[in-house]
């Protein structure tokens, strides 16, 4: 994004990588709760977490699954 | 690096498929309906988020009821504008325009689509430099890819230059 590091998560990730994101986490969290269970802050974070990690790392970036990292 | 490849011919489709078919019809057709294709990703460098403000970018139809006009969630065709609100917004001040998902979680627990509560926390923690004074918010139903092209992205990009960012975080509804 005009230089600016951008960095996704998404629980659709068959959509989502036909856009070819340069850095992406992909979930199997529901629609509408796309960091995770409402009042779970552990998986909130964990999703949260792991996707602004990969702002660190030079894109383009392979999706990371987080579903068995963040269940 | 496009946006959006093979952007004439996608553009193309659109109008001649699943628009021409919404307006001779007033019924939409999924089936009709061509996706992207990209095949490149674009490269970035990497940034340092502790010393990075970052923008908080989301999908979820959050607007300011009383102070912003909704999206028009209904619309068929969607909705191409953004909304621009505090980053510091008590989350129990918006309203969300969206009819594309289920709402349940999202007013029972903002942060599962706005986690700026948790991403206060990352500031405090230095795991973040800081947080961009405002979220861009829009509806993320926008069948017409050529205009998210032309339109909205432009917009966003602007938001997020005006406001210095270094780095951002889509969170998707």
């Amino acid at each position: 994004m005009a230089g600016i590091a951008t960095t996704l998560t998404s629980w659709n990730a068959g959509v989502t990588r036909l856009t070819a994101p340069p850095r992406a986490t992909f979930t199997r969290l529901d629609r509408g709760a796309t960091l995770g269970r409402p009042h779970d802050f552990v998986q909130q974070r964990c999703v949260l977490d792991a996707t602004l990690d990969l702002l660190a790392q030079d894109a383009p970036l392979k999706p990371v699954n987080l579903n068995q990292i963040c269940p | 690096m496009q946006i959006l490849e093979n952007y004439d011919e996608w553009k193309a489709a659109f109008r001649d498929g699943w628009l021409a078919h919404l307006q001779q019809t007033g019924e939409i057709d999924w089936s009709l309906y061509n996706r992207p294709d990209n095949n490149s990703a674009p490269g970035c460098p990497g940034v340092d988020l502790a010393h990075s403000r970052l923008m908080l970018v989301t999908t979820s139809g959050a607007y300011l009821p009383g102070r912003q006009e909704p999206f028009d969630a209904a619309s068929p065709l969607g909705d191409y504008g953004i909304r621009l609100w505090s980053s510091t917004t008590p989350l129990e001040a918006l309203a969300y325009a969206h009819e594309h998902y289920d709402q349940t979680a999202v007013n029972s627990d903002p942060q599962v689509l706005l986690p700026l509560c948790h991403l206060e926390e990352l500031v405090g923690e230095g795991a973040i430099g800081e947080m961009a004074p405002s979220v861009v918010s829009f509806m993320g139903y926008q069948p017409d890819l050529s205009r998210v092209v032309d339109e909205m992205i432009p917009e966003i990009v602007a938001a997020a230059q005006a406001e210095e960012v270094q780095a951002a975080l889509l969170v998707p509804a």
